[in-house]
């Protein structure tokens, strides 16, 4: 991260740590810090989800709304990222300092969900041609630790798990306006196929090696770094490089075989995560007091 | 504790939002009941002791009552019988939601202390308050919710009571009539016992029993079912269109039937029908709607009855009244096409002027606008200031109308002043009209000349100067846009040249200015009975235009030579300069023809138009013209305060139809000469000949009277008009020609080059070609002529637009739909003043029978030229006081020995009705012929009406118009609540 500043010594010590595979804070390089991660913590929303990886915390709120499909697309609803970095996270990010970090989340999301693999957004209709729903997903990052894409993907992809679209029971023309018919029980709704969506798994490339997840400190000294979107069923539905260094095809090769196999692991704990804490709820909602964090732990 | 509701909500813009309130929930809400040791109230609801008047439970009780029993045995409820009740505000709330009147009586039993009604705050406090499930619907949780409350009362209250005997003890009561709900609260062992089974088990009200309503529609679960069947989109219109399928055409609503309404389809002599909600599927007057016509043995014909819709907002419900129109659908023989509206092609939607239906609910937003038109429907709106805008005449736009809404939608736009105040109401009436009436814009006051005015030297040289003729011009008392005048004189030759000249307007009014196209948007000059809205600024309009007496004006002329016996020798048009000798009134003009003694030039010169008119007037109806009549009046205004006085039926005289048949001649002849230079852009106007299916109701009615009213050809029909006379009913044939004025279609203002020469036909005047030329002051079709004849006789350019027959047909659009708008406006403006005249007043009247309905008689009074509707079937909740028979072959309505006929003289009496303030009514009662228990006495003397502005009508109110206002039922006017 910009602003943070490590001398020469520790710069060595992080990139020695890589190579020897043995980092910093006791990981290996392909291991992940602790992270943790609850959903429904927004009421307001229709579905949200807070994600904490160490140091870094996120904050996704998923609104559904009412819009007009595409015209090229008329079976297809909406999905829209907003990244809004807080300057709660870093002072850089006062006034439009986090606008830039921002765009490229939201536009590396944008382009992970793009594959019609990742999210069917025909589930989305409504009235073909005329209506779908429009998911506004809001992403408001208020701690940076380090392996922000990471952190966002996981927590994106447990907002939309958790949401909530209204149940529309009845849809039809009146004229050249849309009748909806909305379900009166609030309880009934329809849930999101969550199951093809991407994670996106950063491999920061420190000296020769590439490690996953990680810290701000190990961020300033990577010279650059391969993030890929991976499904759990493998999928790599979008691949982007930042930083200034390079690849070289050999290496390039591995890190994507690393990269999807990590990538598949997550999926697959995010998946285990969300079912448990779903069981969690539904067996406590028999007993009466909902046990929920939110913000207060 | 704090807690959250969430629910979904639909958006006016069709988006769907996900709302969480927060929802408190206390301890500190007390029970209500004087028994209680816990709660320190300060003044307990419940009494100590309810005494049981049940046999069932002859313990003593409180009652807890279910939402469907308040709102189905609201009857039952209001009889004093049933006190130390519980409602749980669940219960209260769902009945606010269901209907608005309910709620408010529900809440005038609650303010009663007497009966000891307790309203339990159950949704707030911590005991009683649940939250949905999944899976339950809104109404099963709201009926646990209502159990909850009964078990907490009674274990509550068991406490409280530990040393009283069991037997005596009070216990909860909850009266349901839905048998789930029953069910269950039996299976917890509540007391649970249905409405009928409760009061039945009352002894000593056996009176009770008969206002249980008897059957108890069931609650649907979703209230929210659709009302009215889907719109098809616009493609599938398009294609039904353009396949026949379905039929494209203008929706015009009944004025007197508000479930009822006629499609104007091009190309098809007959309107189609169209009836009840459903059929109309929510147009609105105006629409351009796609229709499908119904198959032949469902066809309908237009129904007899008179129908408001007077209700107060009855929720979301339609009801048909199929009784009503079944009736009707028996007669076979009458049956017309009809059809239903399948999808709106283009809404007509303007701004509607009216006032707010008073809300029985006091501090609601939501409230019911009654548009001033009646063709429109209600409006739902939402505002906070009901309070200010109830006395207020307001306008309201539609937004839309959804499927599940009786009412379209709409929101406030502005408020307009005080009901009843007449400059208030002058503009209702205009806007409603859709007459321009702003004032004249500086664009428009530029291009007036400069004043002083004078007439230059060039001038003289391009007009004949015809200031040595004895011109003078006739006209009715207070006109000051004096458009034309007339001249006389003996030629030498034998013949008489007869001069008619008309203002020059269009000298100032040059094609092209901001004043020429106000003047075509306005199209025409609106006469109200106290005000005047100029299509023209008034410099024109009443100085520099107006051939005033004794002024040198600007004039076009048509002079003709005829002979004695008035055939014309020869016609000349040309631009001129007159000096009017005087500017006299009809009644002027009559003295001066009439006074022997008088011999000057004007005296002379009238003496003769006046045989030459007599003349004209004998050959046009020889040639089969016609002579209408429509009741026609005037107001005496006060000098000061404009409110009307006196009303008189205008009187004609001769000299009025001595100028009509000169402007006639010359707007004829005019016609003719435009059409032969301009065959195919002449600015004309037709009357078409009516369809022989108009005359239906005249012929029938001449019928039964024993006379044969011949409609085949004009000549014909005015010569059996003349036979029609009736020596006991010296109105009827007055009657008769108002109802063939009914028939006839409008006369309208065409482009030569748009129809077949022998479309131009006039049918009333019986000639065949006619133009508007003589009142270019007041009449834009006019000034468009002026300039057409202008360059037929080269004393004017053309300009292109003048000569576009595309565009000159758009003009003659707006020109026909203007001059309509005018004269509704006029005789909106006629009603509004009776109702002033009558404010205050009750007086009894002459008047005749002109329609036999169903349910009414439609009265014609001719003093006032009103027409009225005097209902025989009482309104809905009143009590019938005489049984009219009505005979639909006949038509005839008969009670007792006394039968109504049409055209049968009655006496009615004359009141407005102000009990409903904010729609003042004009309410006839029958005086003549008397039938006991229905006609009124006769008023003696008509009440005199102060005509001191001050307390204007507002104190006005009689005591005769008091009892009045009691028979009809108004809104109740706010009653004091609990405090």
């Amino acid at each position: 991260m910009a602003g943070m500043l490590l001398s020469e010594a520790e710069k060595t010590f992080i990139l020695r740590g890589a190579e020897s595979n043995f980092r910093v804070d006791g990981r290996k390089r392909l291991d992940y810090r602790p992270m943790e991660l609850e959903t429904d913590v927004v009421s307001h929303a229709s579905g949200s989800a807070r994600l904490r990886l160490a140091n870094t915390d996120v904050l996704v709120g998923v609104k559904t709304e009412i819009d007009t499909p595409f015209p090229g697309r008329p079976n297809e609803g909406k999905l829209e990222f907003f990244v809004d970095c807080s300057a709660n996270a870093t002072p850089a990010f006062e006034g439009r300092g986090g606008e830039e970090l921002g765009t490229e989340i939201s536009n590396s999301l944008s382009r992970a969900y793009q594959s019609s693999y990742a999210f069917d957004l025909s589930t989305l209709c409504i009235l073909p041609g005329q209506q779908c729903w429009k998911l506004y997903i809001d992403i408001l990052i208020l701690e940076c630790g380090g392996n922000l894409f990471d952190a966002v993907s996981l927590a994106v992809k447990a907002a939309l798990h958790n949401t909530r679209v209204p149940l529309v029971t009845a849809a039809a023309m009146d004229g050249a306006q849309v009748e909806l018919h909305l379900s009166d029980d609030p309880f009934e709704s329809k849930r999101l196929d969550v199951s093809g969506v991407p994670c996106l798994v950063t491999l920061c490339k420190i000296g020769d090696h590439c490690l996953v997840d990680p810290t701000a400190e190990e961020e300033v000294c990577s010279t650059a770094s391969i993030v890929l979107a991976v499904s759990e069923n493998a999928f790599i539905t979008s691949v982007f490089k930042a930083g200034v260094g390079s690849f070289l095809p050999q290496t390039l090769h591995e890190t994507f075989k690393e990269g999807q196999e990590i990538g598949i692991e997550l999926n697959e704990a995010l998946k285990a995560a969300l079912e448990r804490e779903e069981k969690e709820r539904e067996d406590n909602e028999k007993s009466p007091a909902i046990q929920r964090y939110g913000f207060l732990k | 504790m704090l807690t959250t509701k969430t629910f979904l909500k639909k958006t006016k813009r069709g988006n769907i939002l996900k709302i969480v309130r927060e929802h408190y929930l206390r301890e500190d809400i007390w029970c209500g009941s004087a028994l209680c040791d816990k709660c320190p109230m300060s003044e307990p609801v419940l009494s100590e002791n309810p005494e049981s008047a049940s046999e069932l439970f002859s313990f003593p009780h409180y009652i807890v009552l279910d939402t469907c029993v308040v709102v189905h045995q609201i009857d039952v409820l209001e009889e004093k019988t049933l006190c130390n009740v519980i409602i749980p505000q669940t219960v209260i709330e769902e009945v606010k939601h269901q209907s608005s009147t309910i709620y408010k009586r529900l809440k005038d039993i609650i303010g009663n202390p007497g009966r000891n009604f307790y309203v339990f705050v159950n949704e707030h406090h911590m005991k009683t308050y649940i939250e949905r499930q999944r899976g339950e619907t809104a109404n099963d949780r709201n009926d646990r919710a209502i159990r909850k409350t009964v078990a907490w009362y009674q274990s509550h209250l068991a406490s409280s009571q530990s040393g009283i005997n069991k037997s005596e003890r009070v216990q909860i009561l909850l009266l349901t009539n839905d048998g789930k709900n029953k069910e269950l609260a039996a299976k917890e062992g509540l007391c649970v016992a249905s409405v009928r089974e409760y009061i039945q088990s009352l002894v000593g009200c056996p009176g009770l029993q008969d206002k249980l309503a008897v059957t108890e529609p069931e609650r649907d679960g979703n209230a929210r079912e659709y009302l009215f069947p889907p719109h098809l989109p616009p493609s599938l219109i398009h294609d039904g269109i353009k396949s026949g399928k379905l039929l494209q055409g203008t929706f015009y609503a009944s004025r007197e039937n508000f479930l009822e309404g006629h499609v104007n389809v091009e190309g098809q002599e007959k309107m189609i029908l169209l009836q009840g909600h459903a059929g109309l599927n929510r147009a609105v007057d105006g629409d351009s709607v796609a229709i499908e016509l119904l198959p032949e043995d469902q066809w309908s014909s237009p129904s007899d009855i008179v129908l408001q819709d007077e209700e107060d907002d009855p929720g979301d419900i339609l009801d048909d009244r199929t009784e009503a129109l079944s009736a009707s659908r028996a007669a076979s023989s009458e049956r017309i096409p009809t059809g239903r509206v399948v999808g709106i092609i283009r809404r007509k939607w303007r701004q509607y002027c009216g006032i707010l239906q008073p809300s029985p609910v006091k501090d609601t937003v939501r409230h019911i606008f009654v548009p001033a038109e009646r063709k429109i429907p209600k409006i739902r709106i939402e505002t906070r200031q009901s309070e200010v805008l109830a006395s207020q005449r307001i306008i309201v736009a539609i937004d839309s109308w959804p499927r599940h809404s009786r009412y379209p939608s709409g929101h406030f736009v502005r408020a307009l002043g005080p009901i009843g105040d007449k400059d208030t109401e002058n503009e209702v009436l205009l806007l409603e009209h859709d007459v321009p009436h702003s004032q004249f814009s500086e664009a428009v006051n530029a291009c007036l000349p400069k004043l002083p005015w004078i007439i230059t030297d060039d001038d003289v040289a391009e007009r004949q100067d015809l200031r040595h003729i004895d011109v003078c011009s006739v006209d009715p008392p207070g006109c000051t846009d004096i458009d034309d005048a007339l001249h006389c004189r003996f030629l030498d030759n034998g013949h008489v040249e007869v001069g008619v000249h008309i203002a020059d307007v269009s000298h100032f009014i040059r094609p092209g200015t901001a004043l020429d196209k106000e003047a075509a948007l306005r199209a025409t000059t609106v006469y109200l009975v106290d005000k005047r809205i100029d299509m023209v600024p008034e410099l024109l309009s009443s100085n520099l235009c107006s051939l005033r007496g004794n002024e040198e004006r600007f004039a076009f002329s048509c002079v003709w030579e005829m002979t004695r016996e008035a055939r014309i020798v020869a016609t000349r048009f040309h631009k001129s300069i007159i000096r009017s000798r005087a500017a006299l009134t009809y009644e002027q003009a009559q003295l001066r023809i009439d006074d022997p003694a008088q011999k000057d030039a004007i005296a002379t010169s009238l003496r003769e138009l006046n045989r030459l008119a007599k003349i004209l007037k004998r050959r046009r109806i020889e040639n089969g013209a016609l002579v209408l009549a429509s009741p026609e009046i005037r107001f005496q205004v006060d000098s000061e305060t404009h409110d009307p006085i006196e009303v008189e039926a205008k009187k004609l005289r001769e000299t009025n139809s001595m100028v009509e048949e000169f402007m006639l001649l010359a707007n004829i002849s005019v016609a003719e000469k435009i059409v032969e230079e301009f065959p195919e852009c002449a600015m004309l106007r037709r009357h078409p000949e009516p369809p022989v299916a108009n005359f239906e109701p005249l012929v029938k009615a001449g019928h039964k009277l024993g006379f044969n009213i011949v409609t085949s050809t004009g000549k014909e029909l005015a010569a059996s008009l003349d036979e029609a006379v009736l020596p006991d009913n010296p109105y009827f044939n007055t009657m008769l020609r108002i109802l063939a004025t009914r028939c006839m279609m409008q006369a309208v203002y065409f482009t030569s080059g748009m129809l077949q020469p022998d479309e131009f036909f006039h049918y009333g005047l019986a000639c065949p070609i006619y133009t508007h030329f003589t009142s270019p002051i007041r009449r834009y079709a006019d000034i468009i002529v002026h300039r057409l004849l202008a360059v037929c006789i080269g004393a004017d350019s053309t300009y292109s637009d003048l000569l576009d027959k595309r565009k000159s047909h758009a003009l003659c659009h707006n020109l026909n739909y203007r001059n309509r708008m005018a004269q509704y406006a006029g005789r909106a403006s006629v009603a509004l003043h009776t109702h002033l005249f009558f404010r205050g007043k009750v007086q009894d009247e002459e008047g005749y029978v002109l329609f036999v309905r169903k349910n009414a008689l439609q009265i014609l009074i001719p003093k006032y030229g009103l027409e009225g509707t005097l209902y025989v079937v009482p309104k809905k909740g009143e009590v019938a006081t005489a049984n009219f028979v009505y005979n639909e072959e006949e038509q005839t309505q008969k009670c007792g020995d006394v039968t109504f006929r049409s055209f049968d003289p009655v006496t009615v009496q004359l009141s407005l009705d102000r009990s409903n303030l904010q729609h003042e009514k004009l309410v006839l009662k029958l005086v003549k012929p008397v039938i006991p228990g229905f006609s009124v006495p006769s008023s003696d003397e008509p009440i005199p009406m102060a005509i001191d502005e001050q307390d204007g009508g507002k104190c006005k109110d009689g005591s005769v118009v008091d009892t009045v206002s009691q028979k009809n039922k108004s809104s109740p006017s706010k009653k004091k609540r609990k405090k």
